[in-house]
Parts: C-alpha cells; structure tokens; sequence
C-alpha cells in the first residue's frame, strides 16, 4: 500500500463509477477480455512430486524473502503439520498419506490458482488485482488501500496481508514469477524442481496432456483434472491418485467465483430493495409503537 | 539429364533409407514402422516418433557388462547449479535391475537395436513446446527416486549429489574400480517352489518356477515386474521376502490362471506334481510341440480346454505336398512318397503306420519305408 492520497483515490473512483454506469454490461462479468488463449498454466502431477520444498526455496530467492539455507529444507517433520501459504512463504508443500505406501506420500504444493475468473479481481475495489494476458493474476502495491476484500473473496484463500508491519504492509501472494516470465525466464519453482512435477506451458497444452496421462496410466490417476473448470478454470491445474477434496483442495462448482459473489451482491443492491426493505421494518416498528402508545394511552383514560 | 540424376537420386534415397533401417533396428522382431514411426518414411531430421507409452513395449535386453561401468550425468551442468553431477555407477545399477525388468527398467521404450539414452527422447531444456513428455532433468530425477525413495524414503539431494564445489574427482574412480567384477550376485533361478497356505483345504501349492520359464515360455518380466530392491532387501540388504497378500498372490497367476473358481488346479494337500500335458489330456506335446508356447494353439486367454486332439485342428490337412515327413525322423523314399497319406496313416493322429493295404509280409516299424534320420 504506497503513499495514496484521498484526491487520487476519488479521482480513480470517480472514473471507476464512470465505466460501470457507461460499460455495465461488461464490467459486470470478470475481465474476460484479458484472456488470452495463449496464456501459460502450470500442471502440478501430485504423483511425481517428491516433496524436496525445493520449489519453496527458489520461491523465496525469486521474491527477495527471507530465505533459510538450502540444505534446511530436508527436514521432513516441518509436513506433520499442514500449512497454508503466507506472507512470508507465497508456496507451501504439505504432505498427505497414500494409502498402504508410506514409502511414497502424497505431496500437494500449494499456491495461488491464478483463475481464469479471479474474485480478487472483481472484489477488489480500486483495481489493484488484474488476470494479465500471460495467466498470472497479480498485485498492485501502488493502487491497493488495504482493505483485504481479496482474502475474503478467493476461492483459495490465498492473498495473505503483513499483519506484522505496521508500516506500508502488503498483499503477498504468488505471481507466477511475472518479473522473471517477463525476461523469458521459467517461474522458480518449475524451474529448480528436480523431477518436473510442475510442468510450465500454454494451459490449452497442459489440459491436454493432463487428459492424455489420465487415459496412458487410468490406475495411476483418478480421472478428474482439477482446476479444469473449478471455478470456472484456473491457470494451475492439478493432477490426483486420489480425490482432490481429501488432499485439502476446495469442493468448487463449475461457477467462476465473481459470478457467485457479484450475483449476491447485485441480488441484494437491486432496485434498492435494502433500503426500502429497511425502511419498511422501521416504519412497521414506528407504527406498531405508535398503536402500542395509543392502546396504552386508552387505557390510562 | 536432368531427369535421369533425379530419378537415380530418388532411387539412391530408397535405397539408403533401406539400409539404415537395417542398420538402426537390426531385430526388428516382427515389429512394424508404425509401432513407433507416424510417417511412412523416417528419416534422422523428421524421425515423427509416436509420443509414448506406445502401444507396444519394444525394448532391449543387455548384459550389465555390455553398458557403460560409469556416467557422469553433466548434460545440463551450469555454473550456478547448487549441486554437482551425479556419479552415476551405470553397471551396478545394471546387475541390480535383473528382478525389476532389465535395461527396460530405465530405458523404457527403447527401439530395438542398440541402447539409446536418455537425451536422445528427453529434451534438455525445460522451457519447450512438447510437454507430453518430461525434460531430461525431470526424466532422470524420476526414474531414481522411484527406487531410491522405496529404498530408503528419502528424498535428500546430497544421497546422490555432492554440493558444487565439494565435487571429488576420485568418485568416479572408485566406482569404475567397483565395477571392474560384478557386485551385485546373478538372480539365481529357483526350480521348486512350495508355498505353504492358511487355506483349509488343499493347504499346498507347489510352483514349478523352471516350468513357467523352459515349458510355458514366461519372461521373468511377466511376472517380476517393477520390482524393487525392498521385494528381497531390507535396508540392512539381508534377503528377506516381503509379505504378500492373498489377493496381490493370487494376482500374480491369474493373468493365465483361474483364480477365482478352481482351485485344485494349484491347491493341493500334498505336493503336486508338475505340469505334464500327456497325463492330463492324453496329448503328448513333448515331442514335436515342445518349443510353441500355450497360446499357439489355446488361443483363447484363460481357456484351456476343449481343443481336439486331432492333427487337423490346427494344422488343416495334410498332403504330401505340404507336410515335410523328414520332420517325424523318417524320409520317404520315391515309391512312398507319392502315395497320399491315408494309404498308410488310418488314423487321425497320424500315429502308427500300417502297411498291410499293399505289404501283406510287412510291418513298421520292422520296416521303414525310406530311411531313418535324426529327428530335428
């Protein structure tokens, strides 16, 4: 959150208010028009990930956090516990048991989903979320006035605040490396893992040969892609040998996320109906008081 | 003249592409083009490999001491890399694999021919157009941590690697030095096996391990695939057999066998003898049947009944022209061999001979109506 007077923050709202009146038609449904059929995606194969954390580390490096030593990361015991990414960890590997294979956890990595359809951006009232045309959905430290309506609005639950800094504090979440996608450079994490468990691509591609490796090895995966259509798709799609929802993954319908929230919203807002429904009960309360007074008032005569 | 150099050329590239194909895939096993090739005509530049698992398996089987002793995996070595390359001791890796597959272990969908690596598949670079395949540092890391994890559980980059700058040159030495004579000992083939059950009744069943290999013609893939160093080790690598269940037992025979209904053809309360298809069906297979697997004539999967003893089941009908009679170890001579077989083979296996049609004073086999060779 910079420096963000009250002037520059009526002004860009006054626009804002502008472009609803005058687009309303298009503004009402996410920002599709930055969806680019070439946009990349990532293919996370929960079965081929080895839980090294590695990606947890060039994450932190690529993103200028405070990084613990490489070899710190082969601890183990930091998966008895289940973590969520945060503002000082954008990804987070957690581990779940498979099965009669101890040998061979199952290790889920967590981050943003970068929907096609993010609720960030819609929810987020000064503009500072937007879906680029690479897939990424990322941040914008000058626009954001902290008002955490993102964290409350992701599907995932995924934009995390610095609480910790009574300064200046942050939305941190992944963005897909866009600095580094930018010089033509690989996200970290696809970049350091060891066994390309994360596969970098055009999400159209990655679909595909999600699909095709369900159908080569049908006992190796359930046959569910997911984040295909959740929330009406996301840019990181995951693949499962076992149901998504016992790995911690959101039960989501087909619906992109805004569609839901801004239905409700509108529902509600329309045709002023809060007010005057307001209104109405205060009325109906005057006037029952009023009739209360008068009885009481009887009955003293 | 033009034409002519054109037309020679044209003939000249039939004619190379011919011959590398022998030259690349020398054993081509009754494996066609197609199996791996999309495009008529594959050439080294447009090779239009199919994207694998292909629809059949085509591999290599070498004897550890054929590959390599040791590779230092630095294909993709940069400067920055946090770890060194790994020492790869290829042939102790090689001797290991015996239960588990072979060379095909890690050299999965190898053409036949000669043994190709890993690179000439998987592409060096991450960042690339055709993802339905792993890059070349995702490829290695999976195959060995599929039985390094099963191994030991850990996922530990410094189990393999050492930090970059901590590289000791003297590690590929040694493992070439450990190479030199074979570490691991040869898989030793058991000939009898008796599995004691918890079932009740026919409490036994005797497995005649060498049948299934010399008589019914099974790789020992068939059965011992993907079988991992935990199947005999445990991690202080004394040989302990791991528990199976009753169902993954069973599993393992039903591929041919019945297991779901008739027991008492592998459950016995004593031990049973050994598969002998004369006893059983009446129909010697020992002597000109020996060497075809089960399939060549039981061609439906799991049935193995109800297939006449007659010759003319699956070989149609015999004539002189089409069967070769050397082969029972008799040439005819002149006279005999232009008669039709059914002057002297009254019967319809073809056995006993009779000559009394046209011989009154005469019997076989105290006569031979040619002369005796060794039989094939």
């Amino acid at each position: 959150m910079a420096n963000y007077s009250r002037r520059d923050f009526l002004k860009t709202a006054a626009i804002a208010g502008t472009a609803v009146t005058g687009l309303s038609s298009k503004t009402k449904a996410a920002p599709k028009n930055i969806l680019s059929e070439d946009r990349m995606g990532v293919l996370v194969d929960t079965t081929v990930c080895i839980g090294c954390r590695k990606c947890e580390w060039a994450c932190k490096t690529a993103h200028n956090l405070e990084t613990p030593s490489i070899d710190t990361y082969d601890n183990r015991s930091v998966f008895n516990k289940m973590r969520r990414p945060n503002d000082k960890a954008l990804t987070v590997v957690n581990e779940y048991h498979n099965n009669d294979q101890d040998k061979f956890p199952i290790n889920v990595k967590v981050q943003c989903m970068h929907c096609d359809h993010p609720a960030c951006v819609s929810a987020c009232i000064v503009g500072a979320f937007s879906k680029q045309e690479n897939g990424s959905v990322i941040w914008d430290t000058d626009k954001c006035i902290g008002c955490r309506y993102c964290m409350v609005a992701c599907p995932f639950q995924v934009p995390a605040f610095e609480f910790s800094k009574a300064l200046k504090p942050d939305i941190k979440k992944c963005d897909f490396c866009f600095e580094r996608t930018k010089e033509g450079k690989l996200p970290a994490c696809t970049e350091i893992c060891p066994v390309e468990a994360i596969t970098y691509g055009r999400r159209e591609d990655l679909v595909k040969a999600a699909h095709q490796k369900i159908k080569n090895y049908p006992n190796r995966y359930i046959n569910r892609v997911y984040g295909e259509y959740e929330v009406g798709g996301t840019s990181w799609i995951y693949l499962a040998n076992k149901e998504f929802e016992k790995l911690d993954f959101p039960k989501l319908g087909k619906d992109p996320a805004p569609g839901v929230s801004e239905a409700i919203q509108h529902g509600i807002f329309a045709y002023f109906v809060p007010p005057v429904a307001l209104y109405a009960l205060l009325g109906g309360v005057m006037w029952i008081n009023k009739n209360k007074k008068k009885t009481e008032n009887e009955t003293e005569i | 003249m033009k034409m002519k150099i054109l037309i020679t050329l044209f003939f000249c590239s039939l004619f190379v592409n011919a011959q590398t194909q022998k030259q690349v895939h020398p054993n081509l096993n009754g494996i066609t083009c197609k199996t791996c090739h999309s495009c008529d005509i594959p050439t080294k530049e447009n090779p239009c490999i199919l994207p694998c698992p292909r629809e059949k398996m085509v591999s290599i089987d070498q004897s550890p001491e054929d590959g390599p002793a040791v590779i230092t995996i630095d294909k993709f070595k940069k400067q920055s890399d946090i770890y060194a390359p790994v020492v790869f001791s290829h042939r102790l890796h090689a001797e290991m694999s015996g239960m588990a597959g072979g060379c095909k272990m890690c050299h999965h969908y190898n053409p036949p021919g000669q043994v190709i690596g890993c690179s000439d598949c998987h592409e060096l670079t991450r960042k690339r157009v055709d993802i339905s395949k792993p890059d070349l540092k995702g490829a290695y890391h999976r195959l060995c941590m599929t039985c390094h994890r099963s191994w030991s559980g850990k996922t530990d980059c410094t189990e393999c690697h050492q930090q970059n700058g901590a590289a000791n040159k003297t590690q590929a030495q040694s493992l070439e030095d450990k190479s030199a004579k074979r570490v691991h000992p040869k898989i030793i083939t058991p000939s009898t096996i008796k599995f004691d059950t918890p079932k009740a009744s026919g409490k036994m069943v005797t497995f005649y391990h060498s049948q299934h290999i010399d008589l019914f013609g099974l790789e020992c893939q068939s059965c011992h695939s993907n079988e991992s160093c935990m199947k005999c080790h445990t991690k202080t690598q004394t040989a302990s057999l791991k528990i199976k269940t009753t169902d993954q037992k069973h599993l393992l025979c039903a591929s041919c066998h019945n297991t779901k209904t008739n027991c008492s053809s592998c459950h016995s309360d004593t031990v049973k003898e050994g598969f002998n298809h004369k006893e059983l069906t009446g129909f010697d297979i020992t002597k000109f049947h020996s060497k075809i697997s089960c399939n060549i004539c039981h061609h439906e999967k799991g049935k193995f009944t109800g297939l006449s003893k007659e010759c003319i089941n699956c070989h149609g009908k015999w004539t002189q022209a089409n069967f070769q009679h050397k082969i029972t170890g008799v040439v005819l001579d002149e006279t005999h061999s232009a008669l039709e077989c059914s002057d002297c083979h009254q019967e319809k296996n073809y056995a006993n001979p009779v000559c009394s049609n046209c011989h009154e004073d005469k019997s076989y086999p105290k006569n031979i109506p040619g002369k005796l060779v060794k039989k094939n």
